[in-house]
């Protein structure tokens, strides 16, 4: 070993450097297995609101006996919805546009997917609320393609329900979506031929959408004339969905609310507040960590500063005085860094078979290791600069 | 190289202190290379001083030092490398080295000498069994020859030599002289020694007073 090595691995102290390792390893590796949580779990979270652009929820009467005898009281009339749209959370109103026509699905008995015929209904909501690409969320005159949104729950009842009981195989969301099968629209005496594929899936609107332009046509074309339309559900965009007069404003009118939303946003908050609980504890523990590595180094260098400065008065340049603390600080961070991202992989792998039975999203992108170089590359860099300056300073002084 | 010294005071001591000085405030004291000076003066009168100045270990001088043949910018680290040598007063040898590894951390940065020429300069100062044994273990007559054969292990234009002989009996300040002598020689180098009294053995070019 070369002398000079000898004299300074000489002062430097085990015991600091295992506390400095272990501390950064718990640090690094909270923080590391946070955010790849984060990322595994946000579209559990967060797919419902990818399909609608804004707040919203469905707002309809109460069925009561009374109303099942008369229909019409599980109407909204216009008096009713303005004084809706008269709330100060409620930002903005829709109603629905339901197809006044016959509708009938089936597919080619081809393919991997077992031929079936039925009917639908569709209805429609304006285009600004759905948050689908325009290329997947489009119709015209001339185009023999249809897109639809499902909800959530028909997907659910096939693979929970009936597949099951059936013996059909379990189709997840991506591979649904691949499959184009046929409608049918009869009305006025004519029928007309269209292909459809599934681009979206709600759990938020229970019904079957189609593009509302789309809708406007065929109402127009294969529907019945002159049909009164009645609203029974309301779409509602809030301006702010946690206010505290919205729910007694609902019960006191006797509205259902699909509140869903409301729920949900308690979990998201749960959620965020343990990311953010656990990234505060990992980047707390880092920087004591760090800290505590830095002032212990610059106590040795001070406590040998007369080793520092007669090395450099021998003719030795401070950056060569500073390569050994360098080189042993940089070697232990890549290696706590590593046994870190190694460690949070292996709890990603553990914990991502678990959640494949809830994501039908592809799996997300690693971040452990692209995150987890950052941080190396970041700590190496600032503690080259920190002991260079620090030898520096005290070999010239 | 040359060095030249142009009005050199320490910032610490008065002009009076001074005064009576043939180097401090002087306008030009040239040192060649090659030639060998010997600088004078009792305790207190900045010899230290005036050899760190030349060395670059401290600052706190009013004046210019030039080392003029080399007019491109050096810092002293390349100055220290391999121009400039001094041996130090009080040694500044490292304590928990041995005497073998206390040369050769100076020699492994040029790696001026090879292992065999260190031994040889070791058995020659007479502490050949001494090789292997810490520097703390070591008197202080002997620190002064490890520190010598440091200093001579690494090319130089100058050698600085302050108090180099303080340690040691008149038997062991030949055999020093020798090596030194031998050293300037090979290196084509010059010398300031700074003393207080005694003016050793060698051949001086000129004698300053401080």
């Amino acid at each position: 070993m070369k002398e000079i090595n000898k004299l300074q691995l000489s002062t430097l102290i085990p015991s600091q450097l295992i506390g400095y390792s272990i501390s950064l390893i718990i640090g690094i590796f909270i923080i590391l297995t946070t955010f790849q949580v984060y990322k595994d779990v946000s579209p559990l979270l967060s797919g419902e609101e990818k399909l609608f652009s804004k707040d919203i929820a469905v707002v309809s009467k109460h069925i009561t006996i009374f109303k099942t005898l008369d229909k019409s009281k599980a109407y909204f009339k216009q008096k009713e919805i303005n004084n809706i749209e008269k709330q100060p959370f409620i930002k903005d109103i829709a109603t629905f546009t339901p197809a006044t026509y016959k509708i009938n699905a089936y597919t080619n008995s081809s393919g991997n997917i077992p031929p079936f015929y039925t009917d639908l209904f569709f209805e429609s909501i304006p285009d600004s609320y759905i948050d689908i690409s325009p290329e997947q969320w489009k119709w015209n005159n001339n185009n023999k393609f249809i897109p639809i949104i499902i909800p959530k729950d028909y997907l659910n009842l096939y693979n929970f329900g009936f597949a099951e009981s059936q013996g059909l195989p379990l189709l997840s969301e991506n591979t649904i979506s691949e499959i184009e099968f046929n409608i049918r629209l009869s009305g006025n005496g004519t029928k007309g031929e269209f292909k459809s594929r599934i681009v979206g899936f709600s759990s938020k609107i229970n019904t079957i959408l189609v593009p509302l332009n789309f809708m406007k046509w065929a109402n127009n074309k294969y529907g019945k004339r002159n049909k009164k339309m009645n609203i029974s559900r309301v779409l509602v965009e809030f301006s702010n969905p946690s206010d505290d007069r919205m729910t007694p404003f609902f019960e006191d009118n006797s509205y259902n609310i699909n509140n869903d939303k409301l729920e949900y946003n308690k979990i998201i908050f749960l959620f965020k507040s343990a990311i953010y609980f656990f990234t505060g504890l990992a980047i707390l523990i880092i920087m004591l960590s760090v800290s505590a590595i830095v002032l212990g180094l610059f106590l040795i260098l001070q406590r040998n500063q007369e080793m520092i400065k007669n090395l450099y008065n021998i003719g030795y340049h401070y950056k060569q005085i500073a390569r050994l603390y360098q080189i042993v600080l940089s070697v232990i961070t890549l290696i706590v860094t590593t046994v870190a991202i190694v460690t949070s992989t292996i709890v990603r792998n553990t914990y991502s078979n678990r959640l494949e039975y809830l994501i039908t999203n592809a799996k997300q992108t690693n971040t452990i290791i692209v995150f987890g170089i950052i941080i190396t590359l970041i700590l190496i860099v600032v503690y080259n600069i920190l002991i260079v300056k620090r030898i520096k300073k005290i070999a010239t002084q | 190289m040359n060095i030249e010294l142009n009005n050199i005071k320490p910032n610490y001591m008065s002009e009076a202190e001074i005064s009576a000085s043939d180097i401090y405030l002087q306008k030009s004291i040239l040192f060649e290379k090659e030639k060998l000076y010997l600088i004078k003066a009792g305790s207190g009168r900045g010899k230290t001083s005036l050899l760190n100045f030349i060395y670059g270990m401290n600052l706190n001088y009013s004046g210019t030092i030039r080392y003029p043949m080399h007019s491109s910018f050096m810092s002293f680290f390349d100055l220290r490398k391999d121009k400039l040598s001094y041996m130090f007063q009080d040694f500044k040898l490292f304590q928990n080295l041995t005497t073998f590894e206390n040369i050769k951390i100076k020699n492994s940065i040029t790696n001026h000498k090879t292992d065999r020429e260190i031994i040889e300069l070791i058995t020659k100062v007479g502490l050949k069994d001494k090789i292997n044994t810490e520097i703390t273990k070591l008197s202080l007559g002997q620190r002064q020859r490890i520190a010598l054969i440091r200093a001579v292990c690494q090319p130089f234009d100058f050698i600085l030599m302050d108090e180099p002989f303080s340690h040691l009996d008149n038997e062991n300040i030949k055999i020093a002289t020798e090596i030194i002598n031998t050293e300037l020689n090979k290196n084509r180098a010059g010398l300031i020694l700074c003393t207080l009294e005694n003016e050793y053995y060698f051949n001086y070019h000129k004698k300053y007073k401080l």
